[in-house]
């Protein structure tokens, strides 16, 4: 599950009043924030995914619950691929010796709620990408930070967030928690 | 700059009122500039009564129930989110010379011109489609 910020309920809407009211409602959402469609329109998958393409935002992915589906779409989350800020990266590999080797390091995750309730490194700050934006102050701009997700595209998307914002050394860990073997609580 | 999408609307029946505000305000909610040109029997699906019980076409009237199961919105519902969404409707003046026909039998909001009008604004349209 992604954390939303909005839930729209389209369910038993026909094509294309789904991708209309979305038009509608995502234009009143701030940038980075995700929005939930709830629809029943077996065509709404293909359509919202064309449609997010088309408008620069990102579809986050699809779940089904019975007959609806939950479509995910994060705001203006495609343009930012665009003009990225491209920050190091540092293997798994080399990051675990470092982080095994007692190294005090700063770590910040940056996956949704759930997938950090699951299993994360001991000690690590944890601010889902969705967050980012607005508590990257909560972190000091001149320390050393390994941002970690799931296989690296989102710490990627928050490293890049915090370089346009002055962060200075930031390293993203790729892949990311999907092939961790160390300690995890 | 945004994608422009042209449509031409010379069909008077349900179906391609379907099919051209289906493709409309799909193109507009995909931030696409979007222009319908009304012409001929076209102009039917803006005219304020006459959209109100457009034709199936013949031998077809068993898809109403399917229209009805499928929660399609009614055409009239579906120019009002256009033209919500800023799509322009512009009615072919030759035509309702024609017919007979003054712009306030046709919905609010619409524009009246002839074809170079419509030419202006699909000359660069990404998209152009004759329904």
């Amino acid at each position: 599950m992604v954390q939303t910020d909005k839930v729209l309920d389209a369910k038993g809407l026909a094509c294309p009043m789904p991708i209309v009211k979305t038009k509608k409602v995502m234009k009143d959402m701030g940038s980075g924030e995700v929005l939930e469609v709830q629809a029943t329109d077996k065509g709404s998958t293909a359509d919202l995914q064309a449609w997010a393409k088309s408008s620069g935002h990102e579809y986050i992915g699809t779940e089904t619950e019975g007959d609806v589906l939950l479509h995910y779409l994060r705001k203006d989350g495609a343009n930012e691929v665009e003009e990225t800020i491209e920050i190091p990266e540092v293997s798994l590999a080399d990051f675990q010796a470092r982080v095994e080797n007692g190294d005090s390091l700063n770590i910040l995750d940056v996956r949704e709620q759930e997938e950090y309730d699951e299993a994360h490194i001991p000690g690590v700050k944890h601010i889902p990408l969705g967050e980012v934006e607005n508590r990257m102050n909560e972190l000091d701009q001149n320390q050393e930070i390994y941002i970690i997700c799931y296989s690296g595209r989102r710490s990627g998307v928050a490293g890049d967030m915090m370089a346009k914002k002055g962060f200075k050394t930031l390293y993203n860990v790729v892949p990311g928690m999907r092939d961790w073997t160390g300690k995890t609580e | 700059m945004a994608k422009k999408t042209a449509i031409i609307a010379s069909n008077g029946g349900l179906f391609e009122a379907y099919k051209v505000f289906n493709i409309a305000t799909a193109a507009a909610a995909s931030d696409h500039e979007v222009s319908i040109f009304f012409t001929f029997e076209g102009l039917n699906l803006i005219h304020k009564e006459a959209n109100q019980q457009l034709p199936m076409p013949e031998g077809k009237e068993h898809f109403e129930e399917g229209f009805k199961k499928s929660n399609v919105p009614a055409i009239p519902e579906l120019i009002e989110m256009a033209q919500d969404l800023d799509v322009k409707f512009i009615g072919c003046q030759m035509t309702m010379d024609v017919m007979g026909l003054e712009k306030d039998a046709f919905v609010d909001g619409i524009e009246v011109g002839g074809a170079v009008t419509f030419l202006d604004f699909a000359q660069d349209a990404d998209v152009t489609l004759t329904f």
